[in-house]
C-alpha cells in the first residue's frame, strides 16, 4: 500500500488541492475538469493559466484533454497567475476558466481553482454542484466531429496590466522605488512588465520562476518577508518591499525601514483607504481576522461584515451585497479585493492601492503603520480529533458566558477591546486558536484556553 | 448496444474505439501512464494522425506519460512508422501512436511501440494490459515530473533517410515517373508529396494531402476506395498511383491502366525484388497469398506463416531473422532493414525502384506474378460459433491439411480456405484462394454453405 499523508488531497467546494503524485493523481485531474466542462452552463471557450510548479505542465495537459473532449474551446495562457487569468476570462468572454496552481503551499502541492463567467470564483452552491458532478463520474463527452480546439494567448498579461492602468495613476506611482520578493512565482512577470512598458522601479529578487525548489515557503506571513525581503529594503533605498504568493493573488508588506508588517495589517490598511474613498461603506472579512478592521470601519462610518473562514463564503457573502456597497474585502493573510475588480484577490493591485496611498497622504509606510492602534494577535494551535470539536466548543462557549458569542465557523467569543477565535482547520487535524486584545497580547487567556483545548486532546 | 466490444475495445492490442462516450481522455491517460510504469522513466515518443480527435487524446496520454514520470517527445502529426523509427533511432523508452490506422474517422486508438521501436510482443502486451487493470501506476512527484519537448523535424528526415539507403535514387529520378498520390488528408500527406516530387524527382499528381481537413474517403485504401485516385493516373497518363491510409503504414497501388493492383500482388512484388537482391526468409500472415510459397521457391527460400496482425508478422520475423515480410489483404510490406514495421514509404520506393530497374510498365511487372485468384467474405460473429464450425469444416475436407493457430486454415496444394474471428470487429472472416476465378468461387460457396450450417 502506498502511504499518504493524512489530508494531503483535498476535493471540496474549493476545488481540488493536494499533493501530487502522492495523493492528487492525474486521474483526479482529469474527472475533475471533466465534470468542470459538464458543468458549466454558458458557450464560449474556457481559459486556463498555470503557475510554475514542475507538475503543473502534467496538469495542463490533462485539463486541456478532458475540456477538449467536452466540446470546449480552451485558450490558454500559459504561466500566468490567477488575477490574470479571472482578468481574461472577462476580457475574452469567456465561459470560465480554471487557474492552475497552489498558491502559498509548498512546490510538491498543486491545485485547480475553478472559475465562472466573468472571472468569478463559484458560489457554495454552484460550487457543491460541480463536486455533484465529479462524484457522479458520468460525464458527457461530445463526439468526435465536435471535439474543441486549442488556443495559445501570449497577451493576457498586458490585457491585465491596461485595467490596471485605468484604475491606478501610473505616472505617479512609478516614482517609487520597490523591492518585491516574487517568491518564484508569477508575480514576476508582471512586474517585469510592469517596468518595462511603464516604467516602474521594481527591485526583484527571487524572480527566476522555479517548478521544484522555491526559495522560501511562497506564503505571505511576517515571518516569511523577514527571511529575505525586509532586511534588503533600507540598504537599497526603497520606499517600500512586497512579497506575493506563487499565484499573486496574495501580499505581504515590509516598511522602508525593513520591518516586516503583521500579513493582518493589510486588509485594515487598504480598508482606511478605500473607506475614504468610497462610496462603499462595506468591509467583508472573516472571523479570525484582527480588530483593527473594525476600529478603521468605525472611523470612516463603515460597517464590518464577518463570515466563516474561507474563500467561498467571502465571496458569497460579495455577491449578497449590491458592489457599490462594498468597500473591500479580504482575509488577514493577505489577500485582499479590490472594489474595482470584485472578485479577483490579487496581491498586485492591493500593493498598488497600498503605493497609492503613500502617494495620496505623503506619508512613509511606517508612519501610515503607526497612526494605527496597536492590536496584539496571538495564535496556536492543538491537535484534536474530530468527534471531540462539538463538545469542545459547548463547553468553551459556557465557560465564557459573559462575552458574546459567535458559532458560525467553529467558536467566537467577543468582549469589549478582546475577543478570541477557535476553529477547526480545514488542512489539518487540528484546531485553531486566535486571540486578540488592543494594546498588549492577552496572554492569560490565551494560555488558559490553550490549557483547555489540551484537556481535551 | 448489441456489441459494447465494437464502441470500445481494450485489450492486447491497445486501446481503441469511438471517441466521446467510448474512448475518453481518462481512459486514454490511464492507459499511458500503464504504458509510462511500464517503460519507465526516460524518453517516450508521441505522435499522431490527423483525426480530429488526435489533440485532445495527444493531451490526455502526455498528462498520463508526464504523471508517470517519463518525458514526453512529440513529433505532432507523423505516419505510424515514421514515429517507430524515431523511436529505434533516438533509443527512447518506448513511443505511442495516436491513429484508428486505417478505421473511420469517429475511432480512434493508440498503438504502443517498445524501445526498439516495434509493436510489442505478445507477453508484453497481456503484463501491459494487467497494469492497467492493477492501475498501481508510478505516480511522479513534482520534482520527478519531466518537460515536453518537441521535435517536428528529425523523425520524418530519418525515415526517408533509412528509405532511400536501400533504393538507387538517381536511377529513380532519371525516369522522371509521372505519379499519382491520394493522401487521403492524413498524417502523411505532407511527407508523401516531399518524398515523391522532391526526393525521388517525379511528376507529382497529387489529391487529399491537406492534413487539416478531414479525410476524403472511407480511410482504408481498397479498389472500392481508391476510384478518384484510378481516375487521376488514366487522366494524367501516369505511371503509377499511391493510396495511403491515414497514419501511412498501409499502401494501394494502382497500376498505369488504371487498375488498383491487389494489396497481395503489392507484396508479391515487394518480396520477389527484395530476394532478388538479399536472400532470406520471409514471413506472411495466414491469409496472405501463396503466391509468396511460389516466389520464395523460385529464390530457394522459406516462407513463415503467422496469424493475422502486424505484431505477429514483426515477432516471427524477428525470431527468424526474414528479410521481408507483411500481411497481403492487409496492404502492409514490413522491409526490416529500413524497420520491422508496415510502411507505405519503403512499399513505393521499392516499386519505383523496381519499375526503374525493369523498365516495364506496372502492369507487366505484376503480370509476371503467379497468378491466384481470392475471394473474402464475413458473417456475425457468435459466440461459440467459431468452434463447431471447425470441427465441420475439418470434418468436410478430411483430405486438406489443417492449421489451427488462428482460428482454421485449409490448406490443399494449390488452394486454401482460411476462418478466423476478427481482432477487432464481431465478426468472423474467411478467405479463400485458388489458381483459377472458378475453383475459388466453388470453393468459397461450400464454405459459405458449410458456414451457414449450424
Amino acid at each position: 500500500m502506498r502511504r499518504v499523508a493524512p489530508r494531503s488531497l483535498r476535493i471540496s467546494q474549493v476545488g481540488l488541492r493536494g499533493v501530487v503524485g502522492s495523493a492528487m493523481t492525474a486521474a483526479h485531474i482529469l474527472d475533475f475538469a471533466s465534470a468542470f466542462g459538464m458543468f458549466l452552463e454558458a458557450d464560449g471557450p474556457i481559459v486556463i493559466g498555470r503557475d510554475p510548479r514542475a507538475s503543473g505542465v502534467m496538469i495542463r495537459h490533462g485539463v486541456i484533454a478532458a475540456l477538449l473532449a467536452c466540446g470546449r474551446d480552451v485558450i490558454d495562457l500559459g504561466i500566468v497567475s490567477t488575477p490574470v487569468v479571472q482578468h481574461a476570462i472577462r476580457g475574452l468572454e469567456a465561459a470560465g476558466g480554471i487557474s492552475i496552481g497552489a498558491s502559498h503551499n509548498t512546490a510538491d502541492w498543486n491545485a485547480l481553482k475553478f472559475l465562472g463567467p466573468r472571472g468569478i470564483y463559484l458560489s457554495t452552491a454552484e460550487a457543491s454542484e460541480l463536486l455533484d458532478i465529479y462524484h457522479l463520474k458520468k460525464f458527457r463527452f461530445v463526439e468526435w466531429n465536435r471535439v474543441g480546439t486549442l488556443r495559445l494567448w501570449d497577451e493576457a498579461v498586458d490585457a491585465y496590466l491596461d485595467e490596471l492602468a485605468a484604475v491606478y495613476d501610473f505616472s505617479s506611482l512609478r516614482r517609487f522605488k520597490v523591492v518585491v520578493d516574487c517568491c518564484n512565482g508569477t508575480s514576476s512577470l508582471v512586474l517585469r512588465r510592469l517596468n518595462d512598458r511603464f516604467g516602474f522601479r521594481f527591485i526583484l529578487i527571487n524572480e527566476k520562476m522555479e517548478g521544484v525548489w522555491f526559495a522560501h515557503e511562497p506564503s505571505t506571513t511576517q515571518s516569511i518577508v523577514e527571511l529575505q525581503l525586509a532586511p534588503l529594503v533600507k540598504p537599497l533605498g526603497a520606499d517600500a518591499g512586497f512579497l506575493f504568493d506563487a499565484d499573486s493573488d496574495r501580499v505581504a508588506v515590509a516598511t522602508e525601514n525593513g520591518c516586516a508588517v503583521s500579513e493582518e495589517l493589510v486588509l485594515p490598511m487598504l480598508a482606511d483607504h478605500l473607506l475614504l474613498h468610497g462610496p462603499g461603506k462595506l468591509v467583508i472579512t472573516n472571523l479570525s481576522t484582527t480588530g483593527l478592521v473594525d476600529e478603521v470601519a468605525r472611523w470612516h462610518g463603515g460597517k464590518v461584515v464577518r463570515v466563516p473562514v474561507g474563500r467561498q463564503a467571502a465571496m458569497d457573502a460579495l455577491t449578497s451585497y449590491p458592489p457599490e456597497e462594498i468597500a473591500i474585502a479580504g482575509e488577514g493573510t493577505g489577500a485582499v479585493m479590490m472594489p474595482q475588480f470584485r472578485f479577483v484577490y490579487d496581491g498586485i493591485a492591493a500593493m498598488l492601492a497600498i503605493l497609492t496611498m503613500l502617494d495620496e497622504r505623503g506619508k512613509k509606510l511606517s508612519e501610515i503603520l503607526a497612526s494605527y492602534p496597536r492590536f496584539s494577535i496571538l495564535k496556536g494551535q492543538v491537535p484534536l480529533a474530530s468527534q471531540q470539536i462539538p463538545a469542545l466548543l459547548m463547553k468553551l462557549q459556557r465557560l465564557y458566558s459573559d462575552g458574546i458569542p459567535n458559532v458560525q465557523d467553529g467558536l467566537r467569543i467577543d468582549w469589549p477591546d478582546r475577543w478570541f477565535h477557535i476553529r477547526v482547520s480545514q488542512t489539518e487535524p487540528i484546531v485553531r486558536l486566535i486571540c486578540e486584545q488592543r494594546g498588549d497580547p492577552p496572554q492569560a487567556l490565551f494560555d488558559s484556553l490553550l490549557e483547555q483545548l489540551r484537556s481535551f486532546a | 448496444m448489441p456489441h459494447g466490444g465494437h464502441f470500445l475495445k481494450i485489450g492486447v492490442s491497445g486501446i481503441r474505439g469511438v471517441v466521446g462516450e467510448f474512448l475518453t481522455p481518462a481512459l486514454a491517460c490511464a492507459f499511458a501512464q500503464a504504458f509510462g510504469t511500464y517503460v519507465g522513466e526516460g524518453r517516450v515518443v508521441v505522435g499522431r494522425d490527423t483525426r480530429r480527435s488526435g489533440p485532445m487524446l495527444q493531451h490526455a496520454v502526455t498528462c498520463g506519460l508526464l504523471a508517470a514520470g517519463c518525458e514526453v517527445v512529440d513529433v505532432g502529426v507523423s505516419p505510424t512508422p515514421t514515429i517507430q523509427i524515431y523511436v529505434s533511432a533516438t533509443r527512447a523508452r518506448g513511443g505511442l501512436a495516436i491513429t484508428a490506422s486505417h478505421n473511420p474517422a469517429e475511432y480512434n486508438a493508440l498503438k504502443l511501440f517498445n524501445h526498439r521501436g516495434l509493436f510489442f510482443n505478445h507477453y508484453e502486451r497481456s503484463e501491459l494490459v494487467d497494469l492497467y487493470h492493477q492501475s498501481d501506476f508510478r505516480q511522479a512527484l513534482n520534482e520527478e515530473i519531466r518537460l515536453v519537448k518537441t521535435d517536428y523535424e528529425a523523425p520524418s528526415r530519418i525515415h526517408l533517410e533509412r528509405v532511400l539507403a536501400h533504393v538507387d535514387v538517381s536511377r529513380i529520378k532519371s525516369r522522371h515517373f509521372r505519379v499519382a498520390l491520394d493522401g487521403v488528408n492524413g498524417a502523411g500527406s505532407r511527407l508523401s508529396c516531399q518524398f515523391l516530387s522532391e526526393t525521388l524527382g517525379c511528376e507529382l499528381h497529387a489529391i487529399s494531402v491537406e492534413p487539416d481537413l478531414p479525410f476524403s474517403r472511407i480511410p482504408e485504401p481498397r479498389p472500392d476506395t481508391l476510384g478518384e485516385l484510378a481516375d487521376l493516373v488514366r487522366r494524367n497518363h501516369c505511371h503509377v498511383g499511391f493510396g495511403q491510409d491515414p497514419d501511412g503504414d498501409r499502401l494501394a497501388v494502382v497500376d498505369e491502366t488504371g487498375r488498383v493492383i491487389d494489396n497481395d500482388d503489392v507484396l508479391a512484388l515487394a518480396v520477389d525484388v527484395v530476394l532478388q537482391r538479399s536472400p532470406g526468409d520471409v514471413v506472411v500472415n495466414l491469409t496472405t497469398s501463396h503466391a509468396i510459397e511460389d516466389i520464395a521457391m523460385r529464390h530457394n527460400r522459406r516462407v513463415y506463416r503467422t496469424p493475422v496482425g502486424e505484431a505477429n508478422v514483426v515477432e516471427v520475423m524477428e525470431a527468424v531473422g526474414a528479410v521481408i515480410g507483411g500481411e497481403g489483404s492487409n496492404g502492409g510490406i514490413i522491409f526490416p532493414a529500413v524497420h520491422p514495421c508496415r510502411d507505405s514509404y519503403t512499399g513505393m520506393a521499392l516499386v519505383l525502384d523496381y519499375m526503374a530497374e525493369t523498365g516495364l510498365p506496372l502492369s507487366a511487372l505484376v503480370a509476371r506474378l503467379p497468378r491466384y485468384y481470392r475471394k473474402y467474405g464475413e458473417v456475425v460473429y457468435e459466440h461459440g460459433r467459431l468452434g463447431p464450425l471447425m470441427r465441420v469444416l475439418e470434418a468436410a475436407f478430411p483430405q486438406a491439411v489443417s492449421d489451427r493457430s488462428d482460428g482454421l486454415k485449409l490448406m490443399w496444394p494449390r488452394q486454401w480456405v482460411h476462418v478466423r474471428a476478427s481482432n477487432t470487429e464481431p465478426l468472423l472472416r474467411l478467405a479463400a484462394e485458388a489458381p483459377s476465378r472458378e475453383e475459388v468461387e466453388e470453393l468459397f460457396g461450400r464454405i459459405v454453405q458449410l458456414t451457414n450450417l449450424r
